[in-house]
């Protein structure tokens, strides 16, 4: 078996972490955290976090540092940072386990994340179905409180800062930010159009910021070993590790963490072991349920955002998911589509109301009464839905629906009569 | 001031204004459901899609944008005929029809429905969606609406409107996807006296007026653009009538005066246009206690014989008027008064014309709340502005009753709940009024003299800001009633004994040549034109007038 590149999950494979703040503390944790305090400017730290090349590890990669370079400087308004940790997208596990054995981490980047961005108050958006990872995220934020280096004039410093951890209510949209926002402020979730982007106008009309569970954990590691160490991991435009979600009909289902371009069958099989005993490889989603699926002659690629772009898929939150020869997959669109269907919000049509006829259309595939005519009408609705919504949850679905029926148009034709 | 570019034309936009709101406001089309100039943008029908083939920078955009949500930039070039745009076009409209059902036959929104609009220009004519569409129903919400939820596309106009303008929260959205709805809470209707703008702004046939709905398909309607003659704040409508029955009264925008609503109490005004067993339809003559139909010619010379006979003169007449008169009207009665009969005598009902309705607190802007006056007259401020005697209690009218004039003339039916006004007028020897629904001034007039009701006619009214704005006749009065300004002209050509021979003229002036003496005469009118006050009213400022509070 290949060799995990530990650097988020470093403690995490410790045997024997505790995970609460003493054993955080022994690995050197809230180094980084002091560093800041005892003189590193904002600047200097969102200089330092652009440098090293990370970048958002919630399903888009957007470059973390650019993203904290687009709050305004302090003004009459308060600037918040909100970390995503509703992880609701399908396949994804990994900020859970975050959240579960090292919560200090997240909370350690979040902080920094907040000194550089001017921000005194966090939130943590947690996935409601997750009450232990609540639970756990509340007990450390109280540890931390009690350490005094959360509250106010931290460490003597100046710096007043709370966290605060907000349960979600079940729904995938509250896991977009600007949804994530609504929901946050107590309304329905629903996405907000840009412009105006978060920075601008976020929470409560407040300059705010929205970073993934897993992005934030690497910032600790920057500030402590240098944006040089970070970057040297991992291939160009793509640095640093990965947590990756890997899960399905694989030996070894888990979260394992790789250097960003690690390539796409190595994972696999080093890591995951392979398909289980005796089965051939179907198919791979790489990337979530929102990114399409892959072939098994596809998959020799290096995981990261670029490379799974060229393959017309997308990486996502890092979650890959195996699908062995048994695997209909029209009854994997068909789950697919159902769960979109349920998941949309409802406020843009061609989501709305693309979700619900995609979803009858596959249904009538998974009945045996499908037909080529159709199969074409699935594709174009299906790539109806990318680009014409408000969020990307449009081309979520519309991207592998299309998938589905491209890679595997023989499946379907399979089932369908005449 | 910037200019973009729609479709190689120039449409000029303010700083931060949306595409569709500066290219609406320049008159152009672009197809859009959930957008509303009055309402907060939330840019979900997706309807507006355009292609920006250049950001002002010389790059396009790769995908479709909304043009409701997407700021103007300076140097942009936009188009919706290209073939990305027209395809953005389709799919939405497409898209919408999936659960949308085609019920226009049966629908009241049909013939004035975007939607069916962009399906005409688009649809196939053939659906591609072969299942089962969701259903749920119509529901009873409100006094003045009804809500068909099938027909919903989900544009959350109404949430928008129950929450920004009124400020009631009565729609919400629920439940998600497909199923997403917008609906009242199930225990409460909705009581507030604007619902009808919620019809008004639905774009398909989901909320519907009540009143209005099953009646006439919306093409058959000849629509006027007048002023609503429900209370003193005069909201800019359109009386809509089919073979001379009225069927609705709708708002028209005028930022100035109504923005782009009005209550539900003045679309009701509809109502009294089509009775007609109310109205005096001829002119009568009470003969032997009985009131009997009558000939102009001949009533009009028994008026001036009888003045004559009883010697009514001076201080022996007096006047008593309404407030839906024009401003002309009350030009000339006044006329008629001091020429025909030496008399300055003549009262109106003055209201303070107080806000009637309350906004709920925390409402940002309760502007709404400000349509509805207490006083239910739409001239009040002509009357005071042309010096007249306004009377709040009804006081200074009995005072003058009670000198038991030999005479008196009614305009319209002034008083009207006051009983003992009537009495006291109906004393005198002669009573004649002039108007279409007298009321219960009907039982003690000598003489009925049928008018025109302020959707028959021209003529200006002073809202009560002070704005003079015009009404427009939009439907053929009853045969044998005629226009005050002919009847009070004609009285005062029979009173001077200048009845001449047939076909003369007597005197008899239209409302715009009336309205063209007032304005040499000085006052308010002064060096005005007909065109000037315009179909949207001319503001305050340019009157020369002081604005009420």
């Amino acid at each position: 078996m290949a060799e995990e590149k530990l650097l988020l999950l470093k403690n995490i494979r410790q045997s024997g972490y505790a995970g609460d703040l003493a054993a955080y503390r022994k690995t050197g944790g809230y180094g980084a955290w002091k560093k800041v305090l005892d003189g590193m400017t904002p600047a200097e730290v969102i200089e330092q976090v652009k440098s090293s090349g990370l970048r958002g590890r919630g399903g888009a990669g957007f470059p973390c540092g650019l993203k904290w370079s687009f709050m305004p400087p302090p003004g009459d308004r308060p600037s918040y940072l909100v970390c995503n940790a509703d992880e609701s997208e399908p396949g994804t596990f990994k900020d859970h386990l975050i959240m579960m054995k090292d919560p200090h981490m997240m909370l350690e980047g979040m902080m920094i994340g907040c000194h550089a961005m001017h921000s005194h108050h966090g939130y943590i958006y947690i996935r409601g179905e997750s009450p232990k990872a609540i639970r756990n995220v509340e007990k450390a934020i109280a540890e931390l409180h009690k350490a005094k280096l959360l509250g106010k004039n931290i460490q003597g410093s100046g710096f007043d800062l709370e966290i605060t951890v907000h349960p979600g209510a079940g729904a995938y949209i509250c896991g977009e930010e600007t949804a994530m926002l609504d929901s946050l402020e107590g309304k329905r979730g629903q996405p907000r159009f840009k412009p105006p982007f978060p920075a601008q106008s976020g929470f409560d009309a407040c300059p705010t910021t929205v970073n993934n569970v897993e992005t934030l954990a690497n910032v600790p590691f920057i500030l402590t070993e240098g944006p040089d160490a970070f970057a040297a991991l991992g291939t160009e435009n793509n640095n640093g590790t990965q947590a990756i979600s890997l899960s399905g009909h694989v030996r070894n289902p888990g979260v394992y963490e790789v250097e960003m371009g690690h390539n796409l069958k190595g994972i696999i099989e080093d890591f995951g072991g392979g398909v289980r005993a005796g089965k051939q490889l179907k198919a791979v989603i790489p990337g979530g349920a929102s990114s399409a699926i892959l072939r098994p002659e596809d998959i020799d690629i290096p995981y990261d955002f670029e490379s799974l772009a060229k393959a017309d898929s997308m990486r996502g939150s890092g979650s890959i998911m195996i699908f062995d020869e048994d695997t209909s997959i029209v009854e994997l669109a068909n789950r697919t589509i159902r769960f979109f269907n349920h998941e949309s919000c409802g406020q843009c049509t061609p989501c709305r109301e693309g979700t619900f006829w995609l979803k009858n259309m596959i249904r009538q595939f998974k009945d045996g009464e499908g037909n080529p005519e159709l199969l074409e009408r699935v594709e174009r609705a299906a790539g109806n839905l990318i680009g014409t919504t408000i969020c990307a949850f449009g081309d979520a679905v519309g991207g592998p629906m299309q998938g589905f029926v491209r890679k595997f148009p023989e499946e379907f034709l399979k089932q369908s009569v005449g | 001031m910037g200019t973009f570019y729609l479709e190689d034309e120039a449409v000029e936009f303010e700083p931060g204004e949306t595409l569709l709101r500066a290219a609406l406001r320049a008159g152009h089309e672009i197809p859009h459901y959930c957008f509303h100039p009055g309402l907060a943008v939330t840019a979900q029908c997706r309807q507006c899609l355009v292609e920006i083939t250049d950001m002002g920078n010389g790059r396009g955009m790769p995908r479709l944008q909304a043009s409701c949500s997407t700021p103007a930039a300076e140097g942009m070039r936009i188009t919706q005929t290209s073939g990305m745009a027209v395809e953005g076009q389709k799919l939405v409209n497409e898209f919408l029809l999936v659960n949308h059902p085609l019920d226009c036959p049966i629908c009241d929104q049909a013939g004035e429905c975007e939607l069916q609009n962009t399906a005409f220009r688009y649809g196939s004519g053939h659906s591609e969606m072969a299942y089962e569409k969701r259903v749920y129903g119509w529901r009873d919400v409100g006094s003045f609406i009804v809500l068909e939820r099938n027909r919903c596309i989900q544009c959350s106009l109404c949430e928008r409107f129950s929450r920004d303008i009124v400020g009631t929260h009565d729609f919400a959205a629920f439940l998600r996807s497909h199923e997403l709805t917008f609906d009242t809470w199930t225990d409460s209707q909705i009581a507030h006296k604007f619902q009808g703008n919620l019809a008004d702004i639905c774009p398909v046939g989901s909320i519907l007026n009540r009143d209005w709905r099953f009646k006439k398909r919306a093409w058959k309607l000849q629509k006027t653009n007048t002023i609503c003659p429900g209370c003193s704040t005069g909201c800019n409508v359109t009386v809509e009538q089919h073979q001379n029955r009225v069927f609705r009264i709708k708002p028209r925008t005028n930022h100035e005066v109504n923005r782009w609503w009005m209550c539900d109490e003045g679309r009701l005004g509809y109502k009294i246009l089509n009775n007609r067993r109310d109205r005096i339809v001829e002119p009568l003559a009470r003969v032997k206690g009985q009131l009997r139909s009558a000939e102009w010619e001949a009533a009009e010379q028994a008026i001036a014989q009888r003045l004559e006979e009883i010697g009514a003169k001076g201080d022996a007449v007096i006047a008593l008027t309404d407030t839906h008169a024009t401003n002309e009207e009350l030009y000339l009665l006044r006329e008629f008064l001091s020429a025909g009969l030496e008399s300055q005598t003549l009262y109106f009902p003055l209201d303070s014309g107080a806000q009637q309705e309350q906004p709920p607190r925390n409402l940002e802007d309760p502007f709404i709340y400000s349509l509805i006056t207490t006083d239910k007259s739409p001239n009040t401020h002509g009357a005071e502005a042309a010096g007249l005697s306004g009377d709040r209690d009804a006081s200074q009218v009995k005072a003058a009753l009670k000198k038991k004039p030999r005479a008196v003339f009614v305009l319209g039916a002034p008083f009207a709940d006051n009983k003992e006004v009537r009495d006291l007028a109906g004393k005198a020897e002669l009573v004649v009024v002039i108007g279409a629904f007298p009321g219960e001034w009907r039982d003690v007039a000598d003489v009925l003299l049928p008018g025109f009701t302020h959707a028959e006619k021209e003529g200006t009214w002073f809202n009560r800001n002070g704005r003079l704005q015009r009404i427009a006749p939009g439907l053929t009065p009853p045969e044998m009633a005629r226009d005050q300004l002919t009847i009070l002209a004609s009285l005062l050509a029979a009173v001077r004994g200048e009845n001449g021979k047939e076909g003369e003229n007597k005197g008899i002036r239209s409302a715009r040549e009336v309205f063209a003496e007032m304005a040499e005469a000085g006052g308010p009118c002064q060096g005005l034109s007909w065109e000037d006050v315009g179909e949207g009213g001319i503001e305050p400022g340019r009157v020369g007038r002081k604005q009420s509070a």
